[in-house]
């Protein structure tokens, strides 16, 4: 499984490097190479996320490493399924590098022996994994693509020349990607808080423990309640819902995995 | 064979000139000038920029002479040019090599007034396919075109000479295109209904940009655009209430008040609802208040901006065009080694003659002094034949592998001393003259060099 998430790993880097060629040369051919190499990548990442079971001991999906490992699998999928039908490419030329740090680190420090193995308590756990994890992914993605957007505006608004070849993608394609993933994510993310509180249920018997965990998440989940309706039903603007998906990603990346990591 | 190429461009003579010259009937021009017993084979192009023929002919001083006569009496009218002086002050002429890489430099559009333009290949293909229904071009310079074409396409793929775009109208676009993915569900507004304006609608339109709408204060020349363009025409008055609804606004329009201010549009961009909008001013007076720029959602771009971008797209195209002359000088010599052995044909034919003439006069004493039957006769031609071409076939295979220019020149030359092929006394030059007479009614003799009567005397 290390080996897997290690080739994967290896994948998305290489995928990374074709798309700034791809950017800087310019060469189509390196920009298609690139998105072939990430979808390569999480095709390899899924055999390596679905042998995850064979291994002895199981490692514990609750695991951070592995929990990191799944989100940025989700979001790369995400960004596969957008890159379809619009000119997303540079996006590549980030999502590469990052996917490669974030599933590389993983790797070295998933756990050999889990706390709470798969099948050991219940469905509710990895729900509350899976699901807070994706919602993690694509609130990730619509980051990354918001401080794309904000680059993308000021340059232009400044009357900045940019190469043809280092071009970013259009602002609307930016702006799509942010409001998908947004509309996508913070369903999925609220989802993630609601099963941790059963799991919580199940274990303690109680919904709410008062740990730092649970009140960063519940703060930055209430966040993204604000955001998502400041722009469905707000109607704020695609630079403001840029700068606030940016803001929000940061708020919540610490919420859920700083307090960790800090505690 | 050589060829000849006489000019007129942007870089040698001023527009007043070039419209002096500027061909109306191509086909009848073509005609007249390859009925002239100089020209071999011709090719005549034609652009608002640039008048230039290209010939081939056997003798270049009176081919030369033609070429000027033509200009000046079938293209010029036979009239003074305007602005005093003389023709040759405004006319360039190139010659064999230096005729290739022009060609191939023009189809590339590095020598064009806007490097990298499209228009010209295009032009340059109408041109070759003209001579070709005329008949006026031959296998040299459909060769020559051929492989022009073929370097312009390396020119274009291999280098970005023609990525960025240089007309105010293309920059344009290209700016929508970084704020908008797809311009097929975009409607865009024009104010004003000149030149300008249809220039940038017809750019728009080629990228497929979803609705038109025309405003202008003559509703008369919004309408006939609107018509041309498949769009609607609209009074100045519904500005404000098309603005709800409208991605992209290009403004060129006469008066020196703004047409858009920024509380006009502050209004209308609270009820789009944060939907961006992209406004490009066009207009000497400025025609949309600069303020808007600061507004969110709102990028605008003014006609010194456009001109910024264009001109610095321009220099990066002529840095570009550094890598196009490379692929040009390499296609030359590619175009080079072909004419090399395409002009040992001739001398290959001409040593197969010489010995084959030889051959046949030595049979012919040799059978009346021996007396031999039919028999023996046949057994002694087959012998004769196989010694000659056993002889001639390292020679020959050698003349015809030559593809590079300068050596395979050195090995014609060469073969030729050897041969003795230009030597009019020596043994079986009695075919010369036949072999001459056959190639030139079939209309294909490349010269060997050396050969030409001209460059003898």
């Amino acid at each position: 499984m290390i080996e897997l998430q290690q080739t994967a790993a290896a994948i998305y880097l290489a995928a990374g490097v074709g798309a700034l060629m791809g950017i800087t040369l310019p060469s189509v051919r390196a920009s298609r190479g690139a998105v072939w190499g990430l979808a390569l990548g999480a095709l390899v990442q899924a055999a390596a996320l679905a042998t995850l079971h064979r291994q002895d001991p199981v490692p514990s999906l609750t695991s951070l490493p592995l929990a990191v490992s799944f989100m940025v699998w989700v979001a790369i999928l995400f960004l596969l399924a957008f890159m379809w039908r619009v000119r997303l490419t540079g996006l590549a030329a980030v999502a590469g590098p990052v996917a490669f740090l974030a599933v590389f680190l993983a790797s070295l420090s998933v756990p050999s022996e889990g706390t709470s193995s798969i099948g050991s308590t219940g469905p509710m756990p990895h729900a509350h994994v899976l699901l807070s994890s994706a919602g993690l992914g694509l609130l990730g993605v619509s980051g990354i693509a918001g401080v794309f957007f904000l680059l993308e505006h000021r340059r232009i608004k400044r009357k900045r020349l940019v190469s043809r070849g280092f071009r970013l993608p259009s602002l609307e394609a930016l702006d799509r990607v942010n409001v998908t993933a947004l509309a996508v994510g913070f369903p999925l993310l609220t989802l993630g808080v609601i099963t941790g509180s059963a799991w919580l249920l199940s274990v303690e018997g109680i919904v709410w423990s008062g740990s730092e965990h649970e009140t960063w998440t519940l703060i930055a989940w209430g966040i993204y309640a604000g955001l998502a309706v400041a722009r469905f039903f707000g109607h704020q603007g695609a630079r403001q819902a840029a700068a606030s998906a940016v803001a929000g990603f940061a708020f919540l990346l610490f919420a859920v995995v700083g307090v960790e990591l800090l505690a | 064979m050589k060829i000849l190429l006489l000019g007129m461009s942007h870089r040698s003579a001023p527009v007043e000139v070039r419209e002096q010259f500027a061909v109306e009937d191509h086909t009848a021009a073509l005609r007249k000038l390859a009925d002239q017993e100089e020209i071999g084979e011709a090719v005549l192009v034609s652009t608002c920029n640039r008048v230039e023929v290209v010939v081939t002919t056997r003798q270049p001083e009176a081919a030369r002479h033609v070429l000027h006569r033509f200009f000046h009496v079938e293209l010029g009218g036979d009239t003074p040019i305007a602005g005093g002086g003389h023709l040759d002050d405004h006319v360039y002429e190139y010659r064999d090599q230096d005729a290739v890489s022009h060609v191939f430099r023009v189809a590339s559009a590095i020598d064009s007034m806007v490097v990298g333009e499209p228009q010209i290949l295009g032009q340059m293909k109408d041109a070759y396919r003209l001579a070709r229904e005329c008949g006026t071009c031959g296998p040299l310079l459909s060769r020559l075109f051929q492989r022009a074409f073929a370097t312009a396409k390396r020119v274009k793929n291999e280098t970005r000479i023609s990525h960025r775009p240089v007309s105010v109208a293309r920059v344009a676009v290209d700016l929508a295109r970084q704020i908008f993915e797809n311009l097929a569900d975009k409607r865009a507004l024009m104010i004003g209904a000149g030149e300008m304006i249809e220039m940038a609608l017809f750019a728009l339109q080629r990228e497929g940009l979803g609705e038109r709408r025309i405003v202008n204060r003559t509703p008369a020349r919004a309408e006939a655009l609107a018509d041309r363009y498949r769009g609607s025409a609209h009074g100045i008055g519904e500005i404000a209430e098309l603005l709800l609804t409208t991605d992209i606004v290009l403004s060129c329009i006469a008066g020196d008040q703004p047409v858009l201010t920024s509380g006009q549009l502050e209004v209308a961009l609270r009820a789009r609802r944060g939907r961006p909008i992209f406004l490009i001013d066009m207009g000497v007076p400025r025609n949309i208040d600069p303020a808007i720029n600061d507004l969110d959602n709102a990028y605008l771009y003014d006609i010194d901006d456009l001109q910024e971008v264009a001109s610095t797209n321009e220099e990066e195209r002529r840095r570009e065009s550094l890598a196009g002359e490379r692929i040009v000088l390499e296609e030359q010599e590619r175009f080079a080694g072909w004419l090399v052995a395409l002009q040992a044909v001739p001398t290959i034919k001409h040593l197969l003659a010489r010995a084959e003439k030889i051959r046949t006069t030595e049979l012919e004493r040799s059978v009346s002094r021996l007396g031999l039957d039919g028999a023996q006769r046949e057994g002694v031609e087959a012998l004769t034949r196989a010694i000659v071409n056993k002889l001639l076939h390292p020679p020959l295979a050698r003349l015809g592998a030559q593809t590079d220019r300068e050596e395979g020149l050195a090995v014609l030359e060469e073969a030729r001393a050897l041969f003795a092929l230009d030597d009019p006394n020596a043994p079986g030059a009695e075919v010369d003259v036949l072999l001459a007479e056959v190639e030139r009614r079939a209309g294909t003799f490349v010269a060997p060099p050396g050969s030409d009567p001209e460059e003898q005397s």
